[in-house]
């Protein structure tokens, strides 16, 4: 079943700077983009790493470890080395709080 | 049109793939000689060991995604040379395979041993999935291995060695680990995760004989001797230039090539770590890393096609041991002043030069960094010390 899942007060994000929640074996990482939140899985589909622990701009995180860039928004990969594409979840704000559905 | 493709490594699978995208029409055939479809080889000094069959790092793609492109991919084909009077390659079963062009993508051999019993089976090097996994299937809990060479790979071969429960001894001729790219500071750290985990590091020891005993290896060093099972040789790579040589086409350690992968004859090009690329300073250069078979092969690409993408990228590579991510950028240089910036457990080594300009960088689990500091080293401005070292400051207000 589907659920919400609190991640923090919407004022405490940063642009650039995603807050990360663990839910059971998903790690997702929300974002704080011009435009709204996004919530993306925090783990690469190259190799094994923690997307959060990357360089963010412009809408697009890049793998700390090999530089795969993904596309915040869309989760598409937009390089090699990755081709698959992250898993991305809805989020909303509810009485001031930024949650993601899973 | 007919282009081949002789090596079906990372860099003759992105040349060919990148070739696809940019020309729907023409024919693409990708020799290679190892029996394996095209895999990137970072993961074969690392998770191969450690027994993952299939590691995603390895981007190996199922033989009908070759089909679906429309590259023909021969397997197992061993190209004998190249007679670029005709435009013909000759294979070792006789066959001649004409080409319009031609694109060299061999990449490079382990080098091996100039001492007596290096001939031993028991006297190893890793390069191929071929060889890892022949390395893997021999470490063991309580196997003795040796290590010549305290390199990228000799290192990453005694993480995996040491974590399998096998005894580890790295014998390296230098005072230091991975002395050729990265300062002493970044050394001395590496030397402690190794010296943690139990690996024995041995500096300043040349090996100098290998003496095959029924039960073991004896190695003569000018440290002493030593018994080990197995002794894996990591002393670097040699450029698989000799088709090229011998067809003329100039050779001076690697094929020479232009920025866009232009050997010196109008129809060859050369992709990967076999070519020697002339750099923006006019200095040939070779790479031997996965940043070079990946992105080079856009440059050559687009030159087959007719069009300009010169390959300047600012050298990057990596190595992954003991949990930890070490990146590299730039040029190592002993000339370099190296600084540390240290945020928590996160680590940037800065190399700067004389005036202040920073020349290269060594993170260490720090990749976050890896695009502010390109982008730094690429705009060549001074910075001063203070702001550099500055942790409040982040990097990427920097640049």
């Amino acid at each position: 079943m589907m659920t919400w899942h609190d991640v923090a007060p919407e004022g405490d994000f940063e642009p650039d700077v995603p807050k990360v929640v663990q839910v059971g074996d998903d790690r997702i990482a929300v974002f704080r983009l011009d435009d709204g939140f996004y919530a993306i899985s925090d783990i690469c589909t190259h190799e094994y790493a923690l997307l959060s622990d990357g360089f963010c701009e412009e809408g697009k995180i890049e793998c700390p470890l090999h530089q795969a860039c993904f596309d915040i928004r869309s989760g598409k990969a937009l390089d090699e080395p990755a081709e698959i594409d992250l898993h991305t979840y809805p989020t909303r704000v509810e009485g001031g709080v930024v949650q993601f559905q899973l | 049109m007919r282009t081949v493709i002789i090596g079906a490594g990372q860099a003759g699978r992105r040349t060919a793939e990148l070739l696809r995208g940019l020309d729907a029409e023409r024919e693409i055939l990708l020799l290679g000689e190892e029996a394996e479809p095209p895999y990137d080889r970072p993961p074969l000094s690392k998770e191969i060991l450690l027994g993952e069959e299939h590691p995603r790092g390895l981007m190996q793609r199922d033989i009908h995604a070759y089909e679906t492109q429309r590259i023909a991919l021969l397997l197992g084909e061993r190209v004998e040379g190249i007679d670029v009077g005709t435009a013909r390659v000759a294979k070792a079963d006789g066959e001649r395979i004409a080409f319009d062009s031609l694109v060299i993508a061999t990449g490079a051999r382990a080098r091996g041993l100039p001492i007596a019993g290096a001939n031993d089976p028991r006297v190893l090097t890793l390069r191929s999935m071929a060889d890892a996994r022949a390395l893997s299937a021999r470490l063991r809990p309580g196997l003795r291995l040796a290590v010549g060479g305290a390199g990228l790979i000799g290192l990453e071969v005694a993480a995996a060695a040491i974590q399998l429960g096998c005894a580890v001894t790295v014998l390296e001729m230098g005072d230091r680990a991975m002395a050729r790219c990265v300062p002493e500071t970044i050394s001395s750290r590496i030397e402690t995760w190794h010296r943690a985990a139990g690996v024995v590091l041995k500096f300043g020891c040349r090996l100098t004989a290998i003496e095959p005993r029924r039960e073991a290896l004896r190695l003569y060093t000018s440290g002493g001797e030593i018994e080990a099972d197995l002794l894996l040789v990591a002393i670097g790579a040699v450029p698989n230039d000799e088709l090229a040589r011998e067809a003329g086409i100039a050779v001076e350690d690697g094929i020479l090539t232009d920025a866009s992968g232009r050997t010196s004859h109008p129809q060859v090009f050369a992709a990967g770590e076999v070519a020697r690329i002339r750099r923006p300073s006019g200095r040939h250069v070779r790479f031997e890393t996965w940043q070079v078979a990946q992105h080079q092969p856009v440059a050559v690409a687009h030159a087959l096609c007719g069009t300009e993408r010169p390959y300047a990228e600012l050298p990057w590579h990596w190595t992954d041991q003991f949990g930890h991510n070490v990146q590299i950028l730039g040029a190592h240089s002993s000339g370099l002043d190296w600084l540390l910036r240290a945020e928590g457990e996160r680590l940037s080594c800065l190399g700067l030069d004389a005036d202040g300009r920073v020349q290269g960088a060594v993170l260490i689990d720090n990749g976050r960094e890896a695009t502010p500091l390109r982008r730094i080293i690429a705009a060549g401005k001074p910075l001063g010390r203070q702001r550099l070292l500055d942790p409040s400051v982040p990097l990427r207000q920097l640049c």
